[in-house]
């Protein structure tokens, strides 16, 4: 039998997504940014959607947090944090590719410098802060 | 700055706070076109951000957090009281520092992990 001409193509790359519809890899996804393979059960929250290590996102969801409705699919970064009322943490994120804000829970697991280092930002960095910081 | 912007379109260009009732000149100090309020910061959801266009919704949008974007000004970030919608707007030089600084130390004062344990940076 005669042999298939060996194939050039490069493998298929994984797909980066959540929850894919067909159940993809079913129980984590690969970070868009720094590449971590993440579980999907985060503790403290119903679906993660968000890298605990560097707390990139990916534009998936619509509306409706969790709706999976949105085509965009762009790298969303974690651009600040707010606390609500109740005081939870909430981490805004911003897509890259279409500019769409979103704020999301953190997560139990979520690396505590870098939020830290996200919340600090504004007074670390922000000028006008410094130039009264410094009086 | 008087002298690019014709003043018909100043004398048309101030809107009342929704929050606090200030009027505001559409435009700051610095020329940019203004959509909150430099008092309160609070701003109006007069804009659709998903689907683009006018939003009927009108609500007040309270100012939730400082994040600096991809175009590396430092940006309010506002939420909408009624219906949650997200924008993001630039700060204004004459913008209330003591808010702004409020609303920086907030997440800080009340984080979810003890403040102990990065004693060193
Ligand atoms: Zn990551
Ligand atoms: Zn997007
Ligand atoms: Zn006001
Ligand atoms: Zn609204």
């Amino acid at each position: 039998m005669p042999r298939r001409k060996p194939q050039r193509r490069r493998p298929q790359r994984r797909k980066d997504v959540l929850h894919g519809p067909g159940g993809e890899r079913g129980d984590a996804f690969r970070c868009t940014s720094c590449r971590l393979d993440v579980p999907l059960t985060a503790p403290g929250t119903a679906h993660r959607n968000h890298c605990p290590h560097c707390l990139t996102s990916l534009h998936v969801d619509g509306r409706i947090p969790g709706d999976r409705r949105e085509t965009c699919r762009g790298r969303m970064a974690a651009v600040g944090v707010t606390a609500r009322h109740d005081g939870e943490w909430l981490l805004i994120h911003h897509c890259l590719a279409c500019g769409k804000l979103s704020a999301n829970r953190i997560a139990g697991d979520d690396n505590a410098l870098a939020l830290l280092r996200l919340a600090m930002r504004p007074l670390a960095a922000y000028p006008p802060f410094n130039a009264q910081l410094a009086l | 700055m008087s002298n690019d912007i014709p003043s018909s379109v100043l004398r048309t260009t101030a809107f009342p706070c929704v929050r606090c009732g200030l009027t505001v000149a559409a435009f700051a100090p610095d020329g940019r076109r203004r959509n909150h309020c430099p008092r309160c910061l609070y701003s109006q959801h007069v804009r659709d951000q998903v689907e683009g266009g006018p939003s009927e919704c009108r609500s007040g949008m309270s100012p939730i957090a400082i994040a600096v974007l991809r175009n590396g000004d430092w940006e309010l970030i506002h939420n909408c009281t009624r219906c949650g919608e997200l924008t993001s707007n630039p700060i204004c030089g004459d913008d209330n520092q003591f808010i702004l600084m409020r609303m920086a130390v907030r997440p800080l004062a009340q984080p979810p992990f003890p403040l102990e344990t990065f004693g060193d940076l």
